[in-house]
């Protein structure tokens, strides 16, 4: 999606990874650092972390406001407690319960991420609500992006006539949303689509070896963390 | 929870209105400080929800919303998964009791109930896994009271709303004329 496309890793390493190990691993990271309680082991966790985040490419203003965001916390939580090393680890917490997610997810592809959750044998509706989702957001950011250009062209600035947000740009984009969904039911319904019919899949994603390198580095790592804070 | 009567048309329609509430949290999210978010969003994250409800009318509704988010989100937040179930179940569990969404006050019940107990549930939960700021509001039952209270405001501002252009949606033709 558009987020993707603005966000795209660097390493095609990672891309290539199966994206259910990625959701396990940032899954166990995320249970692990409720766990820890050694600000050295924290460290070692949100570093790995760290270096997975150069692999993507973050825009300057979003890395910005996630650092003045997170200072803010560790000021606020700092001064609340009066306690520094704890607020410290707390801010170290946050960034490893938040970070781990959004890093490997930046680096999977949409396309990748609807083939595995059907692969998962999900609910047939779950399937498809993502696969909408995914395929018409960004289409509904460029029906956004239109009707404010339609407001500025009547000599309405929505950006300093809040009042008008209502009237002028969430009225017109609902009747779009509408419209749009009738027509999506109607091409899927002509094309004989039904939510309760088995599908295929042309392109399974199958296990690699990369996956297994990635899966050794991730024990590797898992088991780095457990040593600095258990000693085992 | 899921009803079986469900159709293609209902699928699309709150996938439709999914990508709604998540286009109003991208541009809500940013202006404001993340204690409240979600009251922040209420007003326009309520337009759709009321709207999805109207349309499905059926219990279930704000899960078929909801659930697709939350597995969305997977990759992105685990908790926030958790916290978005855990607000659907508890709003489809009150509306259970209660019927379907086919009349105005239940919609309204739904709307208030979902962004006051997101914020409840949201404080409760960042309380327990992160400490810290979250874990001082737990100690301040009055704060989070009067925070879930103000998500229950503007979920109500949200469903005002989402009303409004359910009967103007109605006039136009472009929703079934039983609603």
């Amino acid at each position: 999606m558009t987020t993707f496309k603005q966000q795209q890793s660097h390493s095609d390493f990672l891309k290539a990874i199966n994206p259910f190990l990625k959701i396990g691993l940032s899954l166990a990271l995320i249970a692990l650092s409720l766990f820890l309680e050694q600000i050295s082991s924290m460290l070692v966790l949100v570093g790995g972390v760290s270096v997975l985040l150069f692999q993507v490419k973050v825009p300057w203003p979003l890395l910005m406001y996630s650092l003045l965001a997170l200072t803010v916390f560790a000021v606020v939580s700092a001064w609340l407690s009066g306690n520094w090393s704890q607020s410290l680890f707390n801010t170290l917490r946050l960034l490893a319960i938040l970070l781990p997610a959004p890093v490997l997810a930046l680096t999977t592809p949409p396309t990748d991420l609807i083939r595995s959750l059907q692969q998962a044998r999900l609910p047939s509706f779950l399937t498809l609500s993502l696969t909408l989702i995914w395929r018409f957001f960004p289409l509904m950011q460029q029906e956004l992006q239109r009707i404010w250009e339609a407001n500025q062209l009547r000599g309405i600035d929505l950006k300093r006539q809040p009042r008008q947000w209502f009237s002028g740009l969430i009225v017109p984009l609902v009747f779009q949303m509408v419209t749009y969904a009738d027509e999506v039911t109607i091409g899927l319904q002509t094309r004989g689509y039904s939510p309760t019919a088995p599908r295929s899949n042309s392109r399974p994603i199958r296990w690699g070896q990369v996956d297994t390198l990635f899966c050794l580095m991730a024990l590797l790592w898992l088991g780095l963390i457990s040593y600095v804070e258990w000693g085992i | 929870m899921i009803n079986l009567n469900w159709n293609l048309r209902d699928y699309v329609f709150a996938a439709f209105m999914t990508i709604g509430m998540v286009a109003s949290v991208f541009i809500i999210g940013p202006l404001v400080p993340p204690f409240l978010d979600v009251v922040a969003w209420g007003p326009v994250g309520g337009i759709f929800l009321t709207l999805g409800m109207a349309r499905l009318q059926k219990r279930g509704s704000v899960a078929l919303m909801v659930f697709p988010l939350a597995v969305l989100v997977i990759p992105l937040s685990p908790a926030i998964t958790l916290y978005l179930v855990l607000t659907v179940l508890f709003t489809e569990a009150v509306v259970f009791f209660r019927g379907n969404y086919r009349l105005k006050r239940n919609r309204l019940l739904g709307t208030v109930l979902f962004f006051a107990s997101a914020v409840a549930i949201g404080i409760v939960g960042g309380g327990l896994m992160v400490g810290d700021v979250f874990a001082e509001l737990l100690t301040k039952p009055w704060l989070i009271a009067l925070l879930s209270l103000s998500g229950a405001i503007t979920g109500g501002i949200g469903w005002w709303l989402g009303e409004n252009i359910v009967s103007q949606l109605k006039r136009a033709g472009k929703l079934d004329d039983d609603l």
